[in-house]
């Protein structure tokens, strides 16, 4: 008597329509793991996903051209004998396309959508991903399931890719002083490869670092760790990155950026002897002067962009004190003098004899 | 309109007491009350003085050897007056009612008639039929002690009293069910059991009317508060040191005549978790022991209906590499998870109770067949899916580590009851399952103490006996919830 007062007072009764008690058979749903976003033509929105497969079916990629996203999950269902349900969504994949017209349709789209969980990752593609799927769905049965563990993997263990999911985003974008950022992958022909790290002014896609300045915004911002930082210049390759940021604001007008930097010489193909102590101490000089260059570039590129994906924002912070707004922060960080300052300290790749007395610390 | 109609002639019949007259015995009113019993026999022996004895028994009740050796031959080349001082066993009494020859002769006694002086003696002398003391088969552990009870009463009551060789040890004796008159036997320790519970138990002893028992269960039927309940408001056990431990805890504990298992009350929730052996282990080991009895208590209810609710209402829930291997198998089956899964149910329950109807040898092969081919079959045929094989392999398993049996069989019913809720109502329905199982526990007593103490009420001192086994020497004192007379365990303050 009292289960059923519960039930029937608490709306959950199986006979009416309730969130809890959807009819979710998984023999009669297909549950996608990912959607992807294109630009269509027309300003329409191109939607794709897979469906995972039955028995004695195969995994097919659906592509359709709406107007809303959620049309596009509609028109599926319209399409496919089983109805389709994100309630597994892992990842969003926005075309750059889209994305630099402004994520915040897409984004609270999925915010509001009760199923989605906000651990979905999003992720920038550059190129055509339906054409790259559809090919390689045929060699690859079960790529999809493999770029969400991907994803999933350097999101615990940090140090090679940028990973960034809805719920972090959601936080970015709305923080005063936090912009945005998402990794960006690329396709090359069969290939599906990490390119950088994408920044956004409010939701709109400015544009991408790579390489080494991708690797100094994961040191300086995402991760502050790296499993490898290859020097091509210097020949060097240093791993077990560890980055110890001390950012100071001064006065608004500049801002100084230390930066101590740990882990060990892992590889070393110049022309000098490794072994010798005096060498070691030429590398770190050398790799001192070339982070502080490349990291000026980039944070200058950022006064360029107008972004902040560095939350430099967040020093002008301060108790009791009225907030800076978003636009006030902006201007003030576009003219920014910056003073960018490394500390390096790195075991050698050898025991090597360090009797001179000093330290290999520059 | 469909009542029976009552036989008024019948009824009346039915509800006369039997004859139990308090007429003076004669051994003609003996032949007439047992007329028509083949085993009745009437015997009439000349002594050497030319005296004429008769012997009346019932044959299959006594022990013939005896009767030679102790009665007969004394009697017969007796040098004595008085045919009392003869007889060389000790359990000889005199007898004046008709009422009292029966009810001794029903027992095993010889009734004897002293002709000089028209008196009548009846001498017990039952016949020894009783199997040895063997190994418990219903609880089995591996190491302590093996021996059980037996359906011999006094053997029974040997067994505790061996092991609590105390003058506080009380054993109050009881006679239930007018046919079967069996012996109910009310055991405490005067000083340290709650004077509460052996009231309440002496008074719900005294208040059985009822014909028959065979069984203690059926007299903890009479005495327990709540009748609809699965589970157990007495501990049964046929394990003399259970029994002892329980005693010594100031429970109290009944034992009932022709039946090898023992009845302990108050009983909580907690105690049918609590085998012999948790405190025969390491503390360490029997908490862990312990702790994995309640997970798989867990376990064994909601494993099952944990998969119909997600694979009904939850696939958000499943991991993503386990949702591909459902979404595949399931695609093939016919049924819906929860007909599925009450079909297996259904099929494992029957192996269960087969294997337990047949001889030891077959009901190895039953299980042989019945766990492998069945299951493997069943999947092969499209009738199950193999997660769900294997996740009712495991919740079979783990039910049966509730070292209570009759829990284990309560077990299989919530589970259904669960999954029923959660097929209509998902997770949700679980834990609504769960909460109505909590709040029917709360409600239930045993000999009017809470069943959930010492959780409700909260005695904090007994958990240190409840998930866990703590160890022994910081078990100081009795648990709480029993409020015995005596609390501290040790005599001497340490």
């Amino acid at each position: 008597m009292m289960i059923c007062l519960v039930l029937f007072l608490g709306g959950c009764s199986p006979f009416m329509e309730s969130h809890l008690t959807e009819n979710n058979l998984i023999e009669e749903i297909a549950p996608v793991i990912f959607w992807s976003v294109n630009k269509g033509e027309e300003g329409k929105l191109k939607v794709s996903t897979l469906v995972p497969p039955l028995t004695d079916e195969k995994k097919r990629l659906n592509t359709l051209e709406v107007d809303l996203l959620k049309q596009g999950e509609k028109g599926f269902n319209l399409t496919y004998y089983r109805e389709v349900k994100t309630g597994q969504l892992r990842m969003m994949l926005i075309n750059e396309e889209v994305a630099k017209d402004g994520l915040l349709p897409v984004i609270t789209t999925l915010l509001v959508d009760t199923d989605v969980s906000q651990r979905l990752y999003l992720v920038i593609v550059k190129g055509d991903f339906e054409e790259y799927m559809s090919k390689q769905i045929e060699k690859q049965e079960n790529l999809d399931y493999f770029i969400y563990r991907m994803l999933k993997h350097y999101e615990d263990d940090k140090g090679e890719i940028t990973v960034i999911n809805l719920h972090q985003f959601k936080n970015y974008l709305y923080s005063p002083f936090l912009d945005p950022l998402l990794p960006v992958f690329k396709i090359e022909e069969d290939k599906f490869m990490y390119e950088g790290t994408a920044f956004f002014n409010d939701d709109k896609f400015v544009a991408n670092v790579n390489g080494i300045e991708d690797n100094i915004v994961q040191l300086l911002a995402t991760n502050n760790y790296l499993d490898l930082l290859p020097l091509p210049e210097q020949s060097v390759t240093l791993g077990h990155v560890q980055a110890n940021v001390d950012t100071k604001l001064n006065d608004l007008s500049s801002i100084s950026i230390k930066v101590k930097l740990n882990g060990s010489i892992d590889e070393y193909r110049g022309d000098k002897d490794i072994h010798d102590y005096s060498t070691i101490k030429e590398i770190n000089k050398e790799a001192k002067v070339y982070l502080e260059k490349k990291t000026k570039e980039v944070l200058k590129q950022f006064q360029e962009w107008k972004v902040d994906p560095l939350h430099f924002g967040t020093l002008t912070l301060k108790p009791f004190e009225k907030k800076m707004d978003h636009e006030e922060w902006m201007k003030h960080w576009e003219d920014m003098e910056i003073d960018v300052e490394y500390e390096l300290e790195f075991e050698p790749l050898t025991n090597i004899d360090t009797n001179d007395g000093d330290h290999l610390t520059h | 309109m469909f009542k029976k109609k009552g036989n008024d002639g019948n009824k009346s019949i039915e509800n006369q007491p039997l004859k139990n007259n308090g007429t003076t015995i004669t051994s003609d009113a003996l032949k007439r009350h047992l007329a028509n019993m083949d085993d009745a026999e009437f015997i009439e022996r000349t002594t050497d003085k030319e005296q004429k004895i008769m012997f009346v028994y019932i044959r299959t009740l006594i022990d013939h050897e005896r009767f030679n050796e102790s009665i007969i031959q004394p009697l017969m080349h007796h040098s004595c007056d008085l045919i009392y001082e003869c007889i060389t066993t000790s359990k000889v009494s005199e007898i004046n009612t008709m009422e009292e020859a029966l009810s001794q002769l029903l027992q095993g006694s010889i009734l004897i008639n002293d002709p000089i002086r028209n008196q009548w003696w009846a001498v017990l002398l039952q016949n020894p039929l009783a199997r040895g003391i063997e190994t418990s088969e219903t609880e089995t552990i591996l190491y302590g002690s093996k021996d059980s009870f037996s359906e011999v009463l006094e053997q029974n009551i040997t067994m505790i009293r061996r092991r609590l060789p105390i003058a506080e040890l009380k054993t109050e004796k009881f006679t239930v069910g007018s046919l079967s008159k069996s012996t109910v036997v009310l055991m405490y320790i005067d000083g340290l059991t709650n004077p509460e519970f052996i009231a309440i138990a002496r008074e719900k002893i005294k208040q059985i009317n009822y014909d028959m028992f065979l069984d203690s269960s059926q007299v903890a039927t009479f005495m327990e508060e709540h009748h609809n309940s699965v589970f157990p408001q007495f501990q049964q056990t046929d394990r003399p040191d259970v029994c002892a431990y329980s005693l010594g805890l100031g429970k109290i504990t009944i034992l009932v005549g022709n039946t090898p298992f023992a009845l302990n009350a108050p009983v909580t929730f907690f105690h049918l978790f609590q085998s012999p052996e948790d405190y025969i282990n390491r503390w360490i080991v029997a908490s862990f022991l312990r702790s994995l009895r309640y997970i798989s208590f867990l376990l064994s209810l909601i494993l099952i209906p944990m998969y119909v609710a997600l694979t009904t209402h939850h696939y958000q829930m499943i991991p993503l590499q386990l949702l591909f291997v459902l979404l595949e198998s399931r695609g093939k089956l016919p049924f819906t998870p929860f007909w599925e899964s009450f079909l297996i149910l259904g099929v494992m329950e029957i192996i269960k109770e087969a294997s337990l109807r047949m001889p030891t040898k077959s009901s190895q092969t039953l299980g042989v067949i019945g766990g492998i081919v069945i299951g493997q079959a069943a999947v092969q045929a499209g009738f199950a899916s193999q997660v769900l094989i294997v996740l009712m392999g495991i919740s079979a398993i783990a039910s049966f580590l509730v070292p209570n049996y009759l829990m284990t069989k309560a077990n299989t019913l919530i589970q259904l009851m669960i999954l029923i809720l959660s097929s209509l109502l998902g997770i949700f329905g679980i834990v609504l399952g769960l909460i109505a199982l909590l709040i029917h526990l709360n409600s239930l007593t045993s000999l009017k103490q809470p069943y959930l103490a010492p959780l409700t009420p909260f005695y904090w001192k007994d958990w240190m006996d409840l998930f866990i086994r703590g160890p022994l020497v910081n078990m100081k004192s009795r648990p709480e919830h029993l409020r015995p007379l005596k609390k501290w365990r040790y005599s001497q303050r340490r």
